[in-house]
């Protein structure tokens, strides 16, 4: 696939694309990267992000972020020669007050809505439930997608530890909900004491039975007042589980894959990949973020500190130097630097090869990002960012940025 | 003197943290691999999916699981499965296996535990308590220092919170008093300490300084010291200060000076490439330290990755250098 495929598809056709990979790999360096891209292109896009990322809202330029999307002032996209009638906008995904909105949408009174929200359980699972961060963030996608203000929405996924919980989330929810033991202790004769396990059979009693040694009774209780008044708004719930996974799986949504090239993060990369093709969703591409890159984009020579070279290498630098200059250790120097970074580049082309090998088998994108010099902290980075995705044949040479301030 | 950090080593429980992609891991077996060569007996502990730090011993290794493996003079390895322990910690409870067996097998009380938030924290940690409390035949503790490389930053704090969690949210029994007892260890700043690893770059800067802010401030757990992994050192001497400079004066002039070198402009690029990059590290080491306030620990940036425990042993002498990279 070609980068202008690759940006047209993701960009254009598709209104959703989510960027998946570990932590600190630069993830939402790229997502933000993509939205102001598609702007470019004339779309009105949003990047979502999950991270309380204060360094994004500052590199935008746009205050704090909240929960709802804010819009970049055209004259900021306009400073970046941007006229294309597109839009740009951030939001921050504030997961406790997402959850408490799903709440407030399901619950059927106010009553129950009131006897949830004060639970002490409820206050505990909103904050800890597995996956509920990962939750909440694809409620948000699919509450955004639904209201139609934009054309396309840039996911910056959590760095989960395992790997796609945001995709199994939804489903995990569900299974919670529907599981015998969670039904049994909705039912009614359970709140009204121990009297209740004599209802169950023996096997099920005797696990109630240990638990509750664990944990102690009043645990079990307020467990079943919480799923009691849970279970009013469960059905509601479940459907718009459903419309979530549909839309993850469905065409109108794209996966990239984020990644570093260091060896670590190429193997989780891989088996990120087999768990997305596990979940059959719709993979584009993946972008290898801050490859070391030689400077002409091929494979590093390898050359010789030979007495010859040095002296010639140290010869040129003294020219125009003082006679004290060590004229010798100055070619040293210079050729250990080039060793190092020629090591690097290598290091990076050797861990990315079979990653790089397998996703262009399969006919999705391969895109590198060069590593620069310096961090990207302003929007006129993140659409350099932006040109070295989609514009490889520009790739610029990765000393290029170090003549800016550090 | 440069301050080593020696003293983490005196402690009973180290627990590595920081963002995915700083080195943690790394880091976690460098301490082993430093505290084995002061002489003591230590676990080096993993909770995610894989098995990491044996591959740093050796080849393919053989799995350690839950029983732990020696991997290295000193040094045992283990990973600590949710399940596992839950079993185990069962069966300590109910001291009878067929009814440990009964619940396990379960299949509603499996699909109970697989949504139920915060256990496989707080078991993990009863585990790594447990293990703590471990002593030999002559009455020693089990081992003198155990390493935790602990999950990720936004998940390491939740992974420290269990306990808490759990004593505020149940009102009486046997979990109660366990998560007390485990919350009790985390917060004894004479046994355990939590060592944060962070990258000299604006964002693992940042979020260090927040962690730090969260782990003494919400959890209560003691921080001494932050890790700085892979610092890229100050390419030249200060006598070639400007040597990028003068390789792009070269380059200017075009082409190679020898036939054995690449072309002036390539050096040059090389060169300004390292000295921008170990300017921002060094830039970012001053910030961590200030937003920390606490005392730094350098580990250098080592050009072929750390894949091999010697590797681990050139990073553990820096760890005990205080390595001023």
């Amino acid at each position: 696939m070609k980068p202008a495929d690759f940006a047209s598809d993701t960009l254009e056709t598709r209104r959703i694309a989510v960027c998946v990979g570990c932590g600190g790999v630069g993830k939402t360096t790229v997502a933000t990267a993509l939205a102001v891209e598609a702007a470019r292109r004339g779309q009105r896009s949003l990047v979502l992000t999950i991270d309380p990322a204060r360094r994004l809202a500052d590199a935008l330029g746009i205050g704090a972020l909240g929960n709802e999307p804010k819009v970049l002032p055209d004259e900021a996209l306009n400073a970046l020669g941007i006229d294309s009638g597109g839009s740009l906008s951030a939001m921050m995904l504030d997961m406790k007050r997402t959850f408490d909105e799903l709440v407030e949408r399901f619950a059927d009174s106010a009553e129950s809505r009131r006897r949830i929200l004060e639970n002490p359980i409820y206050q505990h699972v909103s904050d800890a439930l597995a996956g509920s961060v990962e939750y909440s963030a694809m409620e948000k996608v699919f509450e955004l997608h639904e209201r139609g203000d934009f054309d396309l929405i840039v996911v910056d996924t959590p760095p989960a530890q395992h790997a796609l919980d945001f995709l199994e989330a939804p489903q995990r929810l569900l299974e919670f909900l529907d599981s015998s033991l969670v039904q049994m202790l909705i039912h009614p004769a359970f709140s009204a004491g121990r009297m209740g396990f004599r209802l169950f059979q023996k096997g099920m009693r005797r696990v109630l039975q240990v638990i509750e040694r664990i944990t102690g009774i009043g645990f079990l209780e307020d467990i079943s007042e919480f799923l009691l008044a849970f279970e009013g708004m469960a059905e509601g719930f479940r459907e718009r589980a459903r419309g979530v996974r549909a839309l993850l799986a469905g065409p109108e949504c794209g996966f990239v894959l984020v990644t570093g090239p260091g060896w670590e993060s190429i193997q989780q990369a891989g088996e990120f990949l087999d768990r997305l093709e596990g979940f059959d969703v719709p993979l584009v591409g993946v972008l290898v973020n801050r490859m070391h890159v030689w400077p002409d984009g091929g494979v590093p020579p390898t050359f010789r500190d030979t007495n010859d070279a040095l002296g010639a290498l140290g010869d040129a630098l003294a020219a125009d130097a003082p006679a004290d200059f060590p004229a010798e250790d100055a070619a040293r120097a210079a050729l250990e630097t080039a060793k190092r970074y020629a090591a690097w580049v290598r290091r990076d082309q050797n861990a990315t090869r079979s990653l790089r090998e397998r996703t262009e088998r399969s006919g999705r994108y391969w895109g590198s990002i060069p590593e620069l010099a310096d961090d990207v902290h302003d929007l006129l980075g993140l659409s350099r960012i932006a040109e070295l995705i989609f514009d490889a044949a520009k790739t610029r040479d990765p000393g290029e940025e170090s003549r800016g301030e550090v | 003197m440069l301050d080593s950090g020696r003293s983490l080593l005196e402690r009973r429980l180290i627990i590595v943290t920081g963002k995915g992609g700083t080195g943690k891991t790394t880091v976690a077996a460098t301490l082993a691999v430093a505290s084995a060569r002061a002489g003591q007996r230590v676990l080096v502990v993993e909770v995610g999916r894989d098995e990491q730090i044996p591959r740093l011993f050796a080849k393919n290794p053989k799995p350690v699981g839950y029983a732990g493996r020696r991997v290295a003079p000193g040094i045992t390895a283990m990973r600590i499965d949710p399940f596992e322990a839950l079993s185990e910690y069962l069966g300590l409870q109910i001291r009878v296996q067929s009814v440990v067996d009964l619940v396990l097998n379960n299949a509603a009380f499996r699909q109970l535990m697989s949504a139920t938030p915060g256990w496989r924290e707080l078991i993990t940690l009863g585990k790594i308590w447990h293990l703590e409390r471990m002593r030999d035949g002559r009455g020693r503790p089990r081992y003198d220092l155990i390493v935790v490389d602990a999950p990720a930053t936004g998940h390491g704090v939740t992974f420290l919170d269990a306990p808490r969690v759990v004593v505020s949210a149940v009102r009486a029994g046997p979990l109660r008093r366990q998560a007390f007892e485990v919350e009790t260890l985390i917060e004894d700043p004479e046994r355990c300490v939590l060592l944060p690893v962070a990258l000299a770059e604006e964002l693992p800067a940042r979020e260090t300084a927040e962690l730090v802010e969260r782990l003494t401030g919400e959890v209560g757990v003691a921080v001494e010291r932050v890790i700085v992994n892979a610092v890229v050192a100050e390419p030249f001497s200060e006598q070639l200060a400007d040597l990028d400079d003068r390789l792009s004066r070269l380059a200017a002039s075009g082409g190679s000076v020898h036939p054995e070198l690449p072309a002036s402009s390539t050096l040059a690029l090389c060169a300004s490439y390292l000295k921008s990059r170990s300017a921002l590290n060094r830039h970012y080491v001053d910030v961590i330290g200030r937003l920390t306030g606490l005392p730094l620990t350098l580990l250098p940036q080592l050009t072929n990755g750390v894949r091999t425990s010697a590797d681990l042993e050139t990073l553990s002498s820096a760890f005990f250098r205080g390595a001023d990279a």
